[in-house]
Order: C-alpha cells, then sequence, then structure tokens
C-alpha cells in the first residue's frame, strides 16, 4: 500500500479516519480543564459582570497529540500489517519447489522451511498451486498440491542424514514441467556441491529453457567431519568446509556411547578449507570415543562415528633375536615399531622380563606381534593359545627361528627351508607382490613394483590353503597366510620384519598392511570378533546428527561397505553391539565444495524470510501512552502545582498495578510471628483439612484448660509458599490420592526440620496396615516424599522416651486408633556405663520427625458444642483422653525439647549443689 | 519516600509547606522578623529613648473624706500626718491599639509573594508594638489584650496571637471598641465592600481617635499577572468565577480595584483616617517607617 510493505486486515477500519476531522473541530473548541487559582479579592472580580464567552483553544500540541493517538487506534483497528512482500515472481502457473534435504540443510532447516513456506503462500494466496519435490524423494511423482496439502507435506519433512543425489529427481521435475506449461521453480538448495548440485542445475537450466527459475540458497555453508586419525598420542579429527569465508573454527567434543561428553578440542581453519582438531587423552578414555561432534552445528555431517576400526589398538612387539641395542636399524622392532607407531600403542617386554610373553599378553593387548620367534610347546605356547582363543590377533614373521623352530601357531603348514631368489644361488629374479583378490583384506592397497621379495618360508601345499592366503607373490606363492583360530586370528608374513628377506618392511605397503590386520583386532581381545558378512543397522544417525532407532527403510550393509552412508544404509552403527560398525555421512577424506549453480538466478535474499508484523499491538501501545501524556498534560495545564502530586498519583497506581506475589505471600509473616500457632499442611481434601483444622482447635483448647501453654489458631501452611520458621509444630495428614508437594516445597521442608521444626506426618493408616505386608498407599506417599528429605534414623517411640513425659506419663501415642504405630528420631544408644535408672531419656534436640498412623487430629477433632466428630478405634471411654493427652505431650515435646529429660536430674543437681 | 526528598518537594511548593505550618509555628520567626525591623526603623529615625520613669504612677493626693479606705497609700502617708491616695493617670497617655486582620482571605500567598498577607501584618504590628513600647507608650491588642508597656510585649502578643489562632478573625474590627482619644492602627487586606468598611469604623467608637489603615495586599491582587482559562476561588467562601480567558479581565479588573482604594480612602478619610497600602513584596521596613513617621507626625 502505498509503495509501502504495507497491508490492512480491515482496511474498511479506515473509514473512521475520516472522524478525524470532527475530532478536530470538537477538540478545538473543548478548553482544557481550567487552571484553578485562588484570589482573595474574588469579590471585585464578581462584580465585574458581563462575562468573556469565547472559551480558549485547546493548545495546538494538545490537539495533535490527541489526533494522533485517535488516529492510532483508528489504524489499530483496521489491522495492519507490515512486511506484506509479494513476490516479483508473480506468474500464472504452478510453482515447483525443490528443496535440497540431505545433512548440509539440517542447521538451516528451520529457515528453509520458512523460505519454502513463504514461497508457497505467496503462491497460493494469488490462487497458483505449489508442488514440491525434496530431493531425496526425487524418484517420486510429482503433483500438484493446494495451500493445506503443501503445509502438511512440508511439515512432515525432515532433512536426511546422507547427501541425495539430486539428479535422481530429474525425472520427476522433467514430467512435471511438460504437464504445466506454466509452471515456476524455486530450488532451495543447501549450497554444496555434494550429492552432484552443479550437473543438476545445468540440468534444470536445460530442462527450464524460457521458465521462471530461481535458487534460494544461503550464504552459510556447513561444515562436516572427514575423517578421524588415530595417530600417536592423539584422535585427530579432520573437518572440511566448502567456503573459505564460514566459520573461522569451532570446538568439537567426543563422547561416548552413551552421550556423555569425553573431551573438546578446538580447531581453526585459518585460510584454508581443512581443519584438524585433536584430542590428547589417555588411551583407554580415547578408545570409549563413541561419536565425535560439532559444537553447534545440528547436522549429520557434523558428526563422525567411531568403531573399532578408528580405536587405537595396544600392540605388543616381541622378538626372537637377542636384544642387540648396538644395531637398533637391523633389529626386526625397529621396523614394526615405526610401522604401527602411527596407528597403534606399542608395547614391549620390560627389559630383563623373566617370561616376556607372559607378561605382555597379561597387558590384553589388542595384537601380538612375533619377529621370527618359534613357540616351544609348553606354558607359552598355552597361555598364547588361549590368547587366541580369546579373540587375540597373533601376527608372526617368519625368519630363520621360525624356519627352524616347530610350532602349530602357524595358519598353514610350514616346509622345511625357505626358498631364496635372486641371490647367488639361485637363477629366480627376486619377486614382486601380486595384486590382491578379493577375500583379502588388503583388497584395495595398491601392490607397488619395487617391493621384492628375496627370501621366504613357503607353505606346504594343502587343500584350503588359497583361502587362507592374503598375499601372494606374482608367481603365486603365499606371502601372507592367516588363519581363525577360535575367536582369534594368526597372521603369518611369510619374511622378515626386518630387511633381510625383502624390502617390504620399508615401503608403505607395509604399514597400510599391518593396519588393516591391526583393525581387524578387538580394541580389547575376548570380545567376540563379528564374523557375520551382514550387517543389520543398529542406531542410526537422523539428518540433525542425533543417533536414534534405524528408519524402517535402512538395510543392512555387508561387512565390506565402505562408504558414505546413503538412503539404504543411512549412516550409523551397525551389527552387533560388540562390534559395532560406524557408516558416516562423509566418505574418508572426502571435501566439500561450494555449488555450482550453472548460472541460474539467484533468489534476493537468499533465505531469509520477514513475516509479517502485525502492528496492532504497537499502535495500541502508542495510543495507550498518548493518552496518559495527554492526561498529564492536562493536569499540568489545569494546575501545575497538583501536577506533581498526580503524576506522583498516576506512578503510584502504575507500580500498585502491578503487585508482586512476593509481597501478598508475607502479609500473614507479622501476625504469625505474634503468637504461637500449630501450623499444619493442607492436604486440599477438604474433609481432612477441615478435621484438622478443627482438631487442632480443640487441641489448643485443651491445652489452654490443663497446661500453660497458649497456641493461638491452627495456621494452614502452603509449604512451598509460606515462610515455616514461625511454628514450632507442623501437622500434616496424609492423604495418598494427592499429588506429592513439589521439589521447592519437599526443600523447605527439609529446611524446616534442619533448624528445629518438628514435623508430625500421620499416615492415619493404622487399619489397613498389615505386618509384614506391603506399605500402604499413605506409606508409599510419604515414603516418596521423604526421599528428597535427609531424615534421621528412626524408631518406634520406646516407653522411656521423653516425648512419653513431657506432660503426662503416656504409654503410646493414641489417636482415633491406638494400635499404630509412632516413629520418632532414634535415641542415641544408653550409655552402657550409666547404671542410674532413668526414667527418661531424651536426644539433643527435639526429634524432627514424628511419624503416626494414628490419624491423631480426628480424634481430637470436635465441633463447636465440644461434642467428637469421629468414633474411635476400639473406642475405650478413656482413648479420646488418652489421645488429647498425646497431643499435649506432643506439642509440649515441640515446645519444650529434652527439658523434662533433664528435670529428672534435677534432685541429684540440686544435691550437688548443696555441697 | 525519604527526607530529604520530602524536604525538597516542600522547598519547591513553597504554597503546601506555607499552609502546612501553622501560625503558631511560624510565630517565632516573624516575632524576630518584627524585632529586627523594628531595630533598623529606630535607628533611623528615632535614635534616641525618651527618659523618665513611672507610666502608671501620675500623683498623690489628699485623701478627701467619703473616699474608699482603700485607696490610701499608706506608705506614702505614713510620712505625713495626712493621708495621701496614689492616682494614676493612666488615661491620660497615649495609648497604640493595634488590629491585625486575621480572617482566611489575609492567609494567602501567591507564587510572587515571599509570605503570606498575615505573616506580613503580623510582623508590621509587632514591630510596631516594640517600638511604641520602646518610645514610652502603651500599646494593645485591639479586641485582644488590654494595653501594655511591658518590655516583652512581642512575645506577649506573640503568645497571644497564637492563642486566638484557632478561631480564625472577622474581616473588620466589629467587636471591639475603641478608647476616647487613642491611637489605633488596622492592619488587613481590606477587601470588604467599601461600605461595609466605613460602618465598621463608624462602629469602633473611640472619637478623635488617631487612625492609620495599612492596607496589605498580594502582588497578584495588585497586578493580576494571569492569562487563559482560569478559575478563580475564594479563600474564605465557596464562590468561584470561570474565565475563559483570564488576560481580557486585567484592565477592568484592575481599574476596579483602584476604584476599590479610592473609597477605602474615602472611608477612612471620613474619620480622618488615612491609609498606607503596602504590598508583600515589598519591604516590611519601609512600611514601617511610614507608618511610624505617621504616628510621631499625629503626636
Amino acid at each position: 500500500m502505498f509503495g509501502l510493505p504495507l497491508d490492512f486486515a480491515a482496511p474498511a477500519a479506515l473509514v473512521a479516519l475520516l472522524g478525524l476531522v470532527a475530532l478536530y473541530w470538537l477538540l478545538r473548541v473543548t478548553p482544557p480543564r481550567p487552571r484553578e487559582e485562588k484570589f482573595p479579592p474574588l469579590r471585585l472580580l464578581l462584580s465585574l459582570t458581563e462575562k468573556d464567552a469565547t472559551p480558549a483553544k485547546t493548545p495546538w500540541p494538545l490537539l495533535a497529540l490527541r489526533l494522533v493517538f485517535a488516529a492510532c487506534v483508528v489504524l489499530a483497528m483496521a489491522g495492519p500489517l507490515w512486511n506484506v512482500v509479494k513476490n516479483a515472481a508473480g506468474g500464472r502457473g504452478a510453482l515447483l519447489i525443490v528443496l535440497d534435504d540431505g545433512w548440509a540443510a539440517a542447521p538451516t532447516w528451520g529457515r528453509r522451511i520458512e523460505a519454502a513456506r513463504e514461497a508457497a503462500r505467496d503462491a497460493t494466496d494469488s490462487g497458483r498451486l505449489v508442488a514440491l519435490v525434496p530431493v531425496s524423494r526425487g524418484g517420486e511423482e510429482v503433483s500438484p498440491l493446494d495451500a493445506d496439502g503443501f503445509a502438511r507435506m512440508l511439515d512432515a519433512l525432515a532433512p536426511r542424514p546422507y547427501a541425495p543425489e539430486r539428479a535422481a529427481a530429474l525425472p520427476a521435475i522433467r514430467s512435471f514441467l511438460a504437464r504445466d506449461a506454466q509452471a515456476e521453480i524455486l530450488w532451495v538448495a543447501d549450497g554444496l556441491e555434494l550429492g552432484g548440485a552443479g550437473a543438476f542445475a545445468a540440468q534444470l537450466k536445460a530442462l527450464a529453457v524460457g521458465r521462471n527459475v530461481q535458487v534460494a540458497a544461503d550464504a552459510e555453508t556447513p561444515l562436516a567431519i572427514s575423517g578421524v586419525d588415530s595417530a600417536t598420542g592423539a584422535l585427530s579429527a579432520t573437518l572440511t568446509r566448502a567456503d573459505a569465508h564460514a566459520a573461522e573454527g569451532g570446538r568439537l567434543r567426543a563422547l561416548d556411547s552413551q552421550g556423555r561428553s569425553l573431551g573438546e578440542a578446538e580447531f581453526a581453519f585459518g585460510a584454508g578449507l581443512a581443519a584438524t582438531a585433536k584430542f590428547e587423552m589417555p588411551i583407554e578414555l580415547r578408545n570409549d570415543i563413541a561419536r565425535l561432534s560439532l559444537d553447534g552445528e545440528a547436522a549429520a555431517g557434523a558428526n563422525w562415528l567411531i568403531d573399532e576400526r578408528w580405536r587405537r589398538r595396544r600392540v605388543a612387539v616381541l622378538s626372537g633375536a637377542s636384544a642387540d641395542l648396538s644395531e637398533p636399524l637391523l633389529s626386526p622392532n625397529y621396523y614394526l615399531a615405526r610401522a604401527l607407531q602411527p596407528f597403534a600403542e606399542i608395547r614391549r617386554p620390560e627389559p630383563g622380563a623373566v617370561d616376556p610373553l607372559a607378561s605382555l599378553i597379561a597387558e590384553k593387548p589388542s595384537a601380538i606381534v612375533l619377529a621370527d620367534m618359534s613357540v616351544a610347546p609348553g606354558p607359552q605356547h598355552d597361555a598364547l593359545d588361549a590368547y587366541l582363543r580369546g579373540g587375540g590377533v597373533l601376527i608372526r614373521f617368519a625368519g630363520s627361528r621360525l624356519a627352524a623352530g616347530d610350532d602349530d601357531l602357524t595358519p598353514t603348514t610350514l616346509r622345511r627351508g625357505g626358498r631364496t631368489l635372486g641371490g647367488a644361488f639361485s637363477w629366480e629374479t627376486p619377486k614382486h607382490i601380486a595384486p590382491f583378490e578379493a577375500p583379502s583384506p588388503f583388497v584395495g592397497l595398491p601392490a607397488p613394483d619395487e617391493v621384492t621379495v628375496t627370501r621366504q618360508v613357503l607353505a606346504e601345499p594343502e587343500p584350503g590353503l588359497v583361502d587362507k592366503t592374503w598375499a601372494r607373490l606374482a608367481d603365486g606363492t603365499p606371502l601372507v597366510t592367516a588363519e581363525r583360530r577360535g575367536k582369534g586370528l594368526i597372521v603369518l608374513f611369510h619374511v622378515t620384519a626386518d630387511t633381510t628377506w625383502s624390502n617390504l618392511p620399508i615401503s608403505g605397503l607395509f604399514v597400510d598392511m599391518l593396519q588393516r590386520i591391526v583393525a581387524r583386532a578387538n580394541a580389547a581381545p575376548g570380545a567376540v570378533a563379528a564374523g557375520a558378512a551382514v550387517l543389520p543397522p543398529r542406531q542410526t544417525l537422523d539428518g540433525y546428527g542425533a543417533l536414534g532407532t534405524p528408519p524402517n527403510d535402512a538395510e543392512p550393509i555387508l561387512e565390506s561397505f565402505d562408504g558414505p552412508g546413503e538412503a539404504k544404509h543411512p549412516p550409523g552403527f551397525y551389527g552387533a553391539a560388540e562390534s559395532l560398525r560406524a557408516v558416516n555421512a562423509l566418505a574418508v577424506g572426502q571435501k566439500l565444495a561450494l555449488a555450482d549453480y550453472a548460472g541460474l538466478p539467484r533468489r534476493a535474499g537468499g533465505l531469509e524470510t520477514s513475516p509479517p508484523v502485525d502492528l496492532k499491538p504497537w499502535l495500541l501501545l502508542i495510543a495507550v501512552f498518548g493518552f496518559l501524556a495527554d492526561t498529564l498534560a492536562s493536569l499540568w495545564l489545569a494546575r501545575p502545582r497538583g501536577f506533581a502530586r498526580a503524576a506522583a498519583l498516576g506512578l503510584a497506581l502504575l507500580a500498585v498495578a502491578a503487585p508482586s506475589p512476593r509481597a501478598q505471600a508475607q502479609i500473614s509473616d507479622p501476625e504469625a510471628a505474634l503468637e504461637t500457632h500449630i501450623g499444619y499442611v493442607a492436604s486440599g481434601d477438604r474433609d481432612v483439612d477441615e478435621t484438622t483444622r478443627l482438631g487442632l482447635v480443640r487441641l489448643g483448647e485443651v491445652l489452654a484448660l490443663r497446661t500453660s501453654a497458649h497456641v493461638a489458631a491452627p495456621v494452614a501452611l502452603e509449604p512451598a509458599r509460606d515462610e515455616l520458621a514461625f511454628y514450632p509444630l507442623i501437622y500434616w495428614p496424609i492423604v495418598a490420592s494427592r499429588p506429592q508437594p513439589s521439589a521447592a516445597a519437599v526443600q523447605r521442608i527439609a529446611a524446616y526440620m534442619k533448624n528445629g521444626g518438628t514435623v508430625v506426618f500421620d499416615t492415619r493408616d493404622a487399619l489397613d496396615v498389615r505386618p509384614g505386608g506391603a506399605p500402604t498407599a499413605e506409606g508409599m506417599w510419604l515414603r516418596n516424599l521423604l526421599a528428597g528429605v535427609d531424615t534421621p534414623e528412626l524408631e518406634p517411640v520406646p516407653r522411656d522416651h521423653v516425648v512419653t513425659k513431657t506432660f503426662y506419663l503416656l504409654d503410646h501415642i493414641v489417636g482415633r486408633t491406638d494400635m499404630g504405630e509412632t516413629w520418632i528420631e532414634a535415641l542415641p544408644p544408653r550409655d552402657p556405663n550409666d547404671h542410674v535408672s532413668r526414667p527418661a531419656r531424651a536426644g539433643d534436640s527435639v526429634s524432627p520427625i514424628v511419624i503416626t498412623s494414628n490419624d491423631l487430629a480426628g480424634a481430637w477433632a470436635a465441633d463447636e458444642r465440644g461434642a467428637p466428630l469421629h468414633p474411635l478405634t476400639p473406642g475405650s471411654p478413656r482413648q479420646r483422653e488418652f489421645a488429647y493427652r498425646s497431643g499435649v505431650n506432643l506439642v509440649m515435646y515441640a515446645l519444650t525439647g529434652n527439658y523434662k529429660a533433664d528435670q529428672v536430674h534435677a534432685k541429684d543437681l540440686l544435691e550437688r549443689l548443696s555441697h | 519516600m525519604s527526607a530529604d526528598r520530602k524536604a525538597s518537594a516542600a522547598a519547591k511548593l513553597p504554597g503546601i509547606s506555607a499552609e502546612a505550618a501553622t501560625l503558631a509555628a511560624r510565630l517565632p520567626s516573624l516575632t524576630l522578623a518584627a524585632r529586627r525591623v523594628a531595630e533598623s526603623v529606630m535607628h533611623g529615625v528615632h535614635g534616641r529613648r525618651r527618659a523618665g520613669p513611672g507610666e502608671t504612677f501620675w500623683q498623690f493626693r489628699p485623701f478627701v473624706s467619703g473616699e474608699p479606705a482603700a485607696r490610701i497609700d499608706w506608705r506614702r502617708s505614713a510620712r505625713e500626718t495626712r493621708a495621701f491616695v496614689r492616682e494614676r493617670e493612666w488615661e491620660a497617655t497615649q495609648t497604640l491599639w493595634l488590629w491585625i486582620d486575621r480572617s482566611k482571605s489575609m492567609r494567602f500567598s501567591s507564587a510572587l509573594a515571599p509570605c503570606q498577607k498575615l505573616d506580613r501584618a503580623i510582623v508590621l504590628a509587632l514591630a510596631l508594638a516594640e517600638l511604641a513600647v520602646r518610645g514610652g507608650e502603651r500599646v494593645g491588642l485591639l479586641g485582644l489584650t488590654r494595653p501594655m508597656a511591658t518590655r516583652g510585649v512581642v512575645e506577649r502578643f506573640a503568645e497571644v496571637l497564637a492563642a486566638a489562632e484557632r478561631e480564625p478573625g472577622e474581616p473588620l474590627p466589629t467587636a471591639a471598641r475603641l478608647p476616647a482619644r487613642s491611637k489605633v492602627v488596622l492592619i488587613g487586606d481590606l477587601l470588604s465592600p467599601a461600605d461595609d468598611i466605613a460602618r465598621a469604623f463608624a462602629a469602633l467608637g473611640g472619637d478623635s481617635s488617631q487612625g492609620h489603615l495599612v492596607a496589605i495586599a498580594d502582588p497578584v491582587e495588585e497586578t493580576f499577572p494571569f492569562a487563559g482559562h482560569t478559575e478563580f476561588l475564594e479563600l474564605a467562601g465557596p464562590r468561584r468565577l470561570r474565565a475563559p480567558r483570564a488576560e481580557n479581565l486585567r484592565e477592568r479588573y484592575l481599574s476596579r480595584w483602584d476604584a476599590h482604594r479610592e473609597a477605602l480612602r474615602a472611608a477612612a478619610a471620613q474619620r480622618g483616617w488615612d491609609v498606607l497600602a503596602h504590598r508583600t513584596d515589598q519591604s516590611a521596613a519601609t512600611a514601617l517607617l511610614a507608618l511610624s513617621a505617621r504616628l510621631e507626625q499625629g503626636g
């Protein structure tokens, strides 16, 4: 309206603006309230008979103010909406919204949905249809929707944890465009090339020649984790970003399988597109890491799930060669250590250990590497065998000792004596390694030409040797053989771990081979190695990077599955709980790149949406303030002196208009502090509360009649709200059907008991209690309540407890029933050296808690004529009297504490004083 | 609200505080002001003190038989063989009567005035009393005290005024009768109709007395600085006047005011009295000087 992004919900109301003209004239002639002046010679004025009939005009600022706030009210009633933008694309055909819903869209998902919603609203408002293609569901047919259908479909969408291939959506788009010649396209893109954005954009451009196509994309692109390296001493994660101008750095968090945070690491990109975050922590803790998560980014790509492969293994290295420290570069240990270092924790035997193998096995390594060492039958052999069967991995290297020795801890039977190639006595040249074949775990590793083998031990040809062979030479002789032994694995390199037999140990391949072997080892042997070839999904990430139950359409992966998550195999954990396999949203080392939209026009403002702002409340607010200002101004004009008073009054009224609840709650406090009251907690059950009140009133009368204690009327308390400190005794009848008090209330009750108050809980369930039976509902209620309270040790009231002596001599506490037990804070045990017979005992303080089940207040309660309200059980004539006496004693106990217990010593004290 | 803020609020609103404080509370400061004003006038004009004891004693005269024996002054008679009577010639001395208008309309001060009209009237009256006593004359508050010539006359009068504060007085001296040949000073705003004033003067009696009127006015009453929509309220009564444009009234009001003063002078002249106009924003000393000069002049 008027070139402004302003619209009115009820423009008809604007007609009332015409009334402003009338208002202007009216206000102009209505004078302001006159200023009052005291004037003693009024008589002289009154004698000036003729009157000036023309009233003073309203001052123009006041007039303007009144007109403005009247206009505000009129405008507010017209329902003004700011920022109602009509999208420029005012086509006639349907609007096809292509929505990227891969993980890259997750961090800004809300804005994407809003952008789509707004675009759809603009279209549907002008009577067009809308269609929605989430790229993850590109294969489905696209059909135009009305506003409701679109909203339902949009609401049901959630970002996917993988990067869907956008090309899959093209056929559906093509057929949709074919049906609607005027259709327009809005592509809400996530900004990453991931999922074939460039190709998709080019295809889209070709498809939609002559149509209006727009790309709505954000300047922001997400960060992602593209790999984890379990390097020496630290777990390092590689982060990648597509935009060099994106976030500088951030914080990576390591979580264990329960989602608890184990550590944090900072990273910074600098000017590049990759960053590294290092977690330096002990290996045990590091191996607990199940997941790395990028702080502040909710996307599947910002999470990296870690399974056994990235756990750092402990590998024990033992060599048969005598420790020759003078030539370390010739020792197999040196090559092994260098090769294992990047991914494993190396354990060597203690120098001078009596039985190095046993001590290493005791350390529970993931794998044991024996370099040219034969294991003689005996305890060593047995220990190693047990280790193997328990799931350990044994990696052996050939050598002169192995060739000479004879043990069964090899994958295959070895032929005595080795074979030498390329030597002086051989006419064969050193052999190269053949490319790795399918069952071998080394598949995918390059077989470099420069690796040559000059000598090796040979396997005895036997059935099954081919299956056991993981690597072979170019002529087919096995180079690495392996065999499962129990749950474990024996791997034999038919060459030495040093360079005497081959140059394999100084090639990069050696490291990779060892890494793959060690990766097959369990982090902690003893766990079952997964033999299943098919791993069902166990937990998968959603688009936002939260682990949850797998979707229905998630399919199991093959054990050989090695790639980023996809629609059928969403990122997550697969396989059995004890040997989970992680599938991540990104492939290891994957790089992110910015999308190239092939020259498709970008929508101005990207994903920015600007929902219309309703100006009505603001206008009304302005009108109210204008009215206030006008009132004050009129007052001031009328009586400058009275103005300050009136303004103060107005402010005071404003202050009164918002009274604080605290002020209300404390109104009763001073009254409560002036007299002694017995408090009771209103349960909310009307009958019980009335009975309690009447009972306590009657008890107060009894106290006043018989004792010097005067208690005022009982006070119903709300523990969460009222100050409890004024009440020496709080009676709490328990009604199981009522909800538990709030935690804050329980806390205040606990504090009250800690600070010396006494609470009498009355479960009133003596008739329902069965000895040894299940606790009653009231009992359970009380237990739940006291779960949050530091309750002292309780005991049934002993015969000599001071509470039975404070005023009357009682046997026990009696109420409507007399068989219920009454519990009180346990007294300290009787001093064994104290042989004096004491009639009463007391602790150092009043028990903070008394629990009875005899319904005391029920027995006390009486109507206004003093007639008891409730019958007693069993109902002996003296029972009610004893109930009153119990009450008197309880109140006296709360008021006087252990005074009576001390009083029994009075005779002794007097005697002692007289000497 | 803290005490400071209360005080500052009161300071900003003199009207409120002045109304709140009672006359009794203000009297000490008024008496001080009166003494200070009296001092300045004495040094300015008199500069001398009249000597001579015994204003009350006049003479002893021989006892005439037939008189009550109680009149005999025995101390004087004991020195001679005759009996003497002590006579007081008090009627012969000049007595100054003061009257202050203590009606409600006097308890008014506008924003332009430093004090209420009543305060100024009291200051003038007390200062005059002080002057008169020091000059050897007797002073009385008309209708409130008998004439006295004591040194502490200012304090005595102040006490009397404070005690009489409870019933606000009439705007004109009606209840009292003046003795003959006395001097009288009437201080008030004298806003009553001129006829009433003349009637009241006549009713005062006191033939051949010498009178001076002090007409005290608030500056507002003389200048009428009002403008705009204004409602004028009476202090004493319920009457009010709503003036849509007060500025239009000014000319006519001022001429009416002058007419009233003229009528007042005429009423005073009937008895041979004169009128001294005084505004509360003027110095009290000026008024006192003029007044005492007139009193001196009249003998």
